[in-house]
């Protein structure tokens, strides 16, 4: 129900249906029936936020009980955001219209670190207090957070009453069924948080003391009222069994991405180094073809949608890649849907999976070498060779593609100026294969190179790295500039202290919850929006604290240093990491998980091989 | 193949829905709805769907047009219910019929305008002197920059009532091709006149026309 509140205003706002619900496929309850209200936040604008597949799995999931309702909540653009604080009209959930203060939980999604400062503005914007310490014994709100930033939820632990670790499927409905029981006893928010830290995925950070050296890293992390030493994240172990929504809400502007899409596989086979995707969610878990093709077929029926994406950190590593594709094609062709594979590998781009995935579209091709070098490219684990690039690339070609993006990072361990100069000479390579094929002596084409500055992330083998500072990534990226020679090429170079400050909220200790308040407190949100982010305020936050960002974002860390989320278990082991950052240092490459398995301990939730 | 023209309302949330949006949501609507929607030839073949005549962000209507080819002949009824079992709130078909008219017919449109401002004792009598004046000029936007344009005789007035400190105008503006005058720039020219806070209790299209005020649907 719109918030008759917000109805004046709609007209003065960009893209009102942002701010109104009322979309096809939004599930409304009678609120007299329902025990418990979740109100699931997305700490970004709703342009971003329904592009967002967990979300989508999970409100559909929670709605499925009866008497539990969850809404969808997200961030209001600028425009919106200065109406609602004149008019003091407290953040909403979409769906009912109603304050999200009174709900009894309020989750965040944490998808990218640059969103926390968009979770305090959201808080406040709702009316409930910013720090979890003052939010008093009433039971409700619960703030709660959970996805992949929740691996390391240390910085910003003060903001919240506990974490959901893993895969949300199971434990977020245990979560509700734990409250809706000690809700009707009565008890307070401590004891409550007491006893959902014995739910196995459930961090509650007010129950852990943290303690550190002179040297600021940290000495110790001490649970008390009987909470686990170390909290192990969920995982699921049937990806069958496992829940998946047969219709989504479909939103009246365009998100970012407007499609359905399925989930064909969990996890990662492939181990790259500086991924943390592909470590956070091992361990690798597929869909049957079977599975994939009947959720993918009822979405696209209900959802009326003419995309289907096939979604996945590795889409052409399922098992029966082809199979699914020649079975999906035959009734996306008949229906007019556009079939999309968003993440395909170099490696295994075959002839035929590729043939069937542009007799639907012919858009560019994107890969992502990651580095210039196969010295480097063996150091972060990328499995690729310079061949298996070319041949690609003239598959695409001989298809008819003529626009090709590279993407490339810069700032990676052990890399050299010859790395960079790598990059340039890589794509010239890519530019003369095109020019070399008979057809093409007088085509068009363009091949774009985008760097990134690499950003080293927990749970990853470059855990323990520093970042290259923002001075050495500008003299690399001169040196890039200088090294392409041909026009056919263009490089996308920018850099900016996000990166710095992603790194330091990435590996931060709980001294970084002060960090982010001053930011936020002195203006700072949208920061993953360029032209938000003020850098000058987020250095004065560290200063004011008496902290320094290097330490966080640019210093070495001991393989024997306590980690900040050292008590937080995500099924990799920590011996498993050294091993590999020992190997990246050697030039050593890991093989994918299919051909052996390297040890990581993530099976052991399956109680089986992976393979 | 059978071309057919739905007339449907846009009421409620449903119109914060922009134009372009609306067609989107008309897709997936159709094709949400099992009608059996004729797509182009060729290379991308997409759905054939064609608004006769875009309708503002912030108004609502009881007279949309849309025009949508089939591939087969099906009863009206048929067609009516699976629409309307596949909408979103607000949006609901209320008939269909063969299509006569060109989109390009179309001349003119009527709308109900309902306004109040607490700090105008007489609004009726405002409206009445800002009408009166032998000029109503506003700035438009155009290609080559801003543009002064007199709108006064753009503007028909059907009604104007004022009940309750409410003042509803029912007025006719050209619409279509042949040019057109939106209600807002209405709105806000008479909003300007006034130096007074109006608000618009509530803004309606009511008629689409062709020439000599023939029902366009």
């Amino acid at each position: 129900m719109l918030n008759p509140r917000i109805e004046p205003f709609l007209l003065d706002v960009q893209k009102p249906s942002r701010y109104t619900g009322g979309e096809i496929g939004e599930i409304i309850k009678d609120k007299s029936k329902i025990d418990v209200r979740f109100a699931f936040c997305f700490p970004d604008i709703y342009d971003v936020g329904m592009s967002h597949l967990g979300m989508k799995i999970l409100y559909s999931l929670m709605n499925e009980r009866e008497n539990y309702w969850c809404e969808r909540v997200f961030a209001p653009w600028t425009d919106m955001e200065e109406i609602m604080r004149r008019e003091k009209i407290l953040l909403y959930a979409l769906e009912s219209g109603d304050e999200i203060r009174n709900f009894d939980f309020v989750g965040f999604t944490l998808q990218y670190e640059m969103s926390y400062t968009n979770i305090l503005n959201m808080l406040d914007l709702a009316g409930i207090p910013v720090l979890q310490k003052d939010r008093g014994e009433q039971i409700f709100p619960l703030v709660v957070g959970g996805g992949p930033c929740a691996c390391n939820p240390e910085p910003i632990a003060d903001f919240f009453d506990l974490f959901i670790l893993g895969e949300g499927e199971e434990v977020n409905l245990e979560l509700m069924d734990l409250y809706h029981k000690m809700h009707d006893e009565g008890v307070t928010r401590s004891a409550f948080l007491k006893a959902a830290a014995q739910i196995p995925g459930i961090y509650v950070p007010s129950l852990y003391d943290v303690a550190y050296h002179e040297d600021g890293t940290v000495q110790s992390i001490t649970p008390h009222d009987g909470a686990p030493e170390s909290i192990k994240k969920r995982a699921m172990t049937d990806m069958n069994q496992a829940y998946y929504p047969e219709q989504v809400v479909i939103p009246f502007i365009e998100p970012i991405h407007d499609r359905v899409s399925v989930e064909v596989l969990r996890g990662c086979i492939r181990g790259c180094r500086f991924c943390q995707a592909g470590f956070l969610y091992r361990p690798f878990r597929e869909k049957s073809a079977e599975t994939i093709c009947r959720q993918g077929i009822t979405l696209c029926q209900n959802s009326g949608y003419d995309e289907l994406s096939l979604s996945s950190l590795s889409t052409s590593d399922h098992s029966q890649i082809e199979q699914i594709l020649d079975k999906l094609l035959e009734y996306t062709a008949e229906e007019h849907i556009n079939l999309s594979l968003p993440s395909l590998r170099i490696d295994n781009f075959s002839k035929s999976v590729m043939e069937k995935v542009t007799t639907i579209r012919k858009s560019g091709l994107t890969f992502a070498p990651e580095a210039g070098t196969q010295r480097l490219r063996d150091v972060i684990n990328k499995n690729v060779t310079e061949e298996e690039v070319m041949r690609t690339c003239k598959i695409a070609f001989e298809g008819g593609y003529t626009t090709v993006k590279l993407y490339f990072m810069m700032g990676l361990p052990t890399e050299t100026d010859e790395d960079i100069i790598g990059i340039a000479e890589l794509a010239q390579k890519v530019v003369n294969l095109f020019y070399d094929m008979p057809e093409h002596a007088k085509g068009k084409l363009q091949v774009s190179i985008s760097t990134a500055t690499f950003v080293p992330k927990p749970f990853t083998p470059f855990e323990f790295e520093p970042q290259t500072t923002k001075e050495e990534i500008l003299r690399k990226q001169q040196i890039l500039k200088k090294a392409i020679k041909s026009k056919k090429i263009k490089a996308s170079m920018h850099i900016s202290d996000v990166s710095q400050m992603e790194a330091v909220l990435a590996r931060g200790d709980r001294r970084i919850c002060s960090v982010i308040y001053d930011a936020w407190k002195s203006g700072c949100h949208l920061d993953s929006w360029e032209e938000f982010f003020e850098a000058e305020k987020w250095y004065a936050a560290f200063e004011k604290n008496h902290l320094d960002p290097a330490f966080y974002a640019n210093r070495t860390r001991n393989y024997d240093e306590i980690m900040p989320w050292n008590h937080i278990d995500y099924l990799v082991s920590k011996k498993f990491l050294i091993r590999e950052n020992q190997k990246a240092h050697a030039g050593q490459t890991t093989p994918p998980c299919r051909q052996s398995c390297a040890g990581c301990g993530a099976n052991a939730c399956l109680g089986r091989a992976c393979f | 193949m059978k071309d057919y023209r739905i007339l449907f309302e846009k009421k409620g949330i449903s119109k914060y829905i922009s134009h372009l949006d609306l067609n989107r949501c008309m897709i997936r609507t159709i094709r949400r709805s099992g009608l059996p929607a004729w797509y182009t030839e060729g290379f991308h073949p997409h759905l054939y769907l064609m608004f006769p005549l875009a309708l503002s962000l912030g108004i609502e209507s009881i007279c949309e047009v849309m025009d949508l080819r089939l591939t087969e002949e099906l009863p009206p009824e048929e067609i009516l219910s699976r629409l309307n079992a596949a909408l979103p709130e607000g949006l609901h078909a209320l008939a269909v019929r063969e299509p006569v008219m060109q989109a390009t017919d179309i001349a003119a449109a009527e709308y109900q305008l309902c306004l109040s401002a607490p700090e105008i004792p007489d609004l009726s009598g405002l409206w009445n002197s800002f009408i009166s004046q032998p000029e109503i000029l506003i700035q438009k936007k155009t290609k080559k920059g801003m543009k002064e344009l007199n709108i006064k005789e753009m503007i028909t007035i059907q009604e104007c009532v004022s009940q309750n400190q409410k003042l509803t105008l029912v007025l006719r503006l050209p619409a279509g091709n042949e040019g057109s005058l939106n209600l807002t720039v209405v709105a806000d020219a008479f909003q300007k006149y006034a130096d007074k806070p109006i608000l618009v209790e509530s803004a309606c299209r009511t008629k689409i026309f062709s020439e000599n005020y023939q029902d366009f649907f």
